[in-house]
């Protein structure tokens, strides 16, 4: 009993509270480590200012980007309009920060539904194996056989009517997108499934979903959470292509990638910054992310180092 | 070996015909919740009659009764949608012309940029994944690092619109200007795709279309390299007292590519959606520009035929691959 206790407590990889001892568990380790790099510290200051502006855009302008005067068209940036005005005259600076919200919202969510389903359904098969394996192994392998960029335009082309929301767009981020998190949990679930601590709980008489959830989950979790923030800027980028063929909101909403795809005849016109910027803002987003996750992940997974 | 041809043959009949029911499940799901799909034939502007209404209806087969019950799985009309399919019938524009025509027109196109895109994949993934292991720990490691990161992070809509205008415009204007329109330089550096030069002007799509893979082909063909370099056999070789190149090319590289090949087979699927931004945005007359336009005139019958058309090719392509990698690697053992 003391010695099923004593595995059950000190699980290989748990997250161990700052004691007294100085020994660091996985996710503190993993912190000390990132807070020294200045890549980490730079990734995370532009994110969060993005979050910042994505949650509260009027804190950074005043102005309304849906005030549009056509007398003011095609503006030159001045000390009232930082980026100047677009052929409608909209305040080009007001519509870059009010396109930060679908951009971050969708790749949070979209994170956030894919990884919570990839991670049920993935522990599922790999906890229990057999035939429910069997089965989701063939499911992923079929959703997989599908392209994700041809699947969500196939999604979003037929679901066209839904209107100005960002649902459509993460359902089908979420339905092609699932998949790669289920793999992962199901691997590890796998190589848990034999171990003595799981074993021990077992024989404790501990519930399926317990031993599940409160006893492998938070040991077979590492590999998942170190993807993502690659997954976040990934979805940023799958997102902002959507819009830009599109597919995304519909046009009273302002998006970085629909902005891209109005203003690319205007390049040639002499007017580049209206391509340029918004590319800028949605480049500072996907680019950081994809820097601080891949920090994240070498310092959550010590087989790379 | 015969056995496992078998089996992977079936597996594969069974996954397209259950990725072809996941793709109408979609689309019937979508028409049981929006409602007929017949107005949008008619766009925004005009009341179609009654009569209109059904004739669409019919030709677009959305006029069986389970398409008005949500969640029907809709069965009957799958198995017709499936006899149609392998009737060579994938639905028609909404100017009544069969999709299959004109996809079979448009695949040398598309084949073009996979191959350009692919050679990409090879030259520049192979050999900077190759110069990073070598220089291990050293600035160009470093810099290669940090480029796949980056590179990584682009859309490629955005790779693609860079190169157009720096690549098409700028440089190409000034080639275009000094050395004349008719230079080989001048030609690859058009900022769209000209019929005239099918292959000259698809290099530069197709390499930007190849950057995002690049950069995953790199990463794994560095840890590959890394791998090998430190293995047994590759140390017998140094042993043997064979040179630097011998040992790097063909002990190492050789058995490095193994996982390096799967990965690039694995990465087309991204690339076909890449393609269909890179296409369209290029003016190239292939399978993605179909899809492109298709989408921006909200033609959805031609999206739903193309992409199923597109998925059945892509996992015939996956098969192919595995039964070949079943001849070729005798090492690989399957259950």
């Amino acid at each position: 009993m003391s010695d099923t206790q004593t595995i059950e407590a000190t699980p290989p990889t748990a997250p161990v509270k700052a004691g007294p001892e100085k020994v660091r568990g996985l996710w503190s380790d993993a912190f000390h480590d990132l807070r020294k790099r200045p890549q980490v510290l730079v990734c995370s200051a532009v994110i969060l200012l993005l979050i910042l502006i994505a949650a509260f855009p009027s804190l950074f302008t005043g102005k309304d980007p849906r005030d549009c005067q056509l007398e003011r068209f095609f503006g030159a940036p001045s000390a009232d309009a930082w980026f100047g005005y677009d052929q409608y005259g909209c305040d080009y600076f007001a519509m870059t920060i009010y396109g930060a919200r679908p951009s971050i919202v969708v790749g949070l969510l979209a994170t956030a539904t894919t990884f919570i389903l990839g991670a049920v359904i993935g522990s599922i098969a790999g906890y229990f194996g057999g035939w429910v394996d069997a089965v989701i192994s063939r499911t992923i392998d079929v959703f997989n056989s599908i392209p994700f960029v041809l699947g969500a335009i196939l999604i979003l082309a037929i679901w066209r009517s839904a209107g100005d929301t960002v649902w459509p767009l993460i359902l089908a981020l979420t339905v092609f997108g699932w998949t790669g998190g289920a793999r992962i949990l199901r691997g590890s679930f796998i190589e848990a499934r034999g171990l003595d601590y799981v074993k021990a709980a077992k024989s404790l008489g501990a519930s399926d979903s317990r031993v599940m959830f409160r006893h492998i989950f938070p040991n077979a979790m590492a590999p998942i959470v170190s993807l993502v923030p690659l997954a976040i800027g990934a979805y940023i980028e799958a997102e902002a292509s959507l819009s830009f063929l599109g597919l995304g909101l519909k046009p009273p909403a302002v998006t970085w990638g629909s902005m891209i795809s109005n203003n690319v005849p205007e390049v040639l016109a002499g007017h580049p910054r209206l391509l340029i910027i918004p590319a800028l803002f949605l480049l500072s987003a996907t680019i950081s992310f994809a820097l601080l996750g891949d920090a994240v992940r070498d310092a959550l997974d010590p087989k790379l180092k | 070996m015969g056995r496992y041809v078998i089996r992977r043959l079936l597996q594969a009949v069974l996954t397209i015909f259950l990725a072809l029911f996941l793709l109408h499940y979609l689309t019937s799901l979508s028409i049981q919740i929006n409602g007929n799909p017949a107005y949008a034939f008619f766009g925004g502007q005009i009341t179609p009659t009654q009569e209109q209404l059904r004739v669409v209806a019919e030709r677009y087969h959305t006029d069986h009764p389970c398409l008005k019950r949500v969640g029907d799985p809709c069965l009957s009309n799958f198995m017709d949608t499936l006899g149609r399919y392998a009737n060579g019938d994938f639905g028609q524009d909404l100017r009544f012309r069969p999709v299959s025509d004109q996809v079979v027109m448009r695949v040398p196109n598309t084949l073009r940029v996979f191959a350009i895109n692919i050679a990409t994949w090879a030259i520049a993934g192979i050999g900077l994944g190759m110069l990073a292991a070598v220089r291990r720990e050293k600035f160009s490691d470093y810099l290669i690092r940090a480029g796949t990161i980056i590179s990584g992070a682009v859309p490629t809509f955005l790779f693609v619109l860079a190169l157009k205008y720096l690549a098409g415009v700028w440089i190409g204007g000034w080639l275009r200007d000094h050395l004349g329109d008719d230079n080989v330089l001048s030609i690859i550096f058009r900022p769209s795709w000209d019929e005239a030069h099918p292959w000259l002007t698809v290099i530069l799509p197709g390499i930007a279309l190849a950057v995002i893979g690049t950069a995953g082909i790199t990463r794994l063909m560095r840890t590959s390299m890394l791998e090998n370099i430190r293995s047994d056999h590759v140390r017998t070789a140094k042993a043997k007292g064979l040179t630097g190149g011998r040992v790097l090319l063909a002990h190492t590289l050789r058995n490095s590519l193994i996982p390096v090949v799967t990965l690039i087979g694995l990465s087309l699927g991204g690339a076909l959606g890449g393609a269909v931004i890179t296409e369209g945005l290029w003016n190239i007359r292939g399978v993605g520009q179909f899809v492109f336009n298709a989408v921006r005139q909200n033609d959805t019958p031609i999206v739903v035929g193309v992409v199923s058309l597109v998925v059945i090719c892509y996992l015939l392509f996956s098969l192919l691959i595995d039964l070949l990698y079943a001849v070729l690697d005798p090492r690989i053992r399957y259950e």
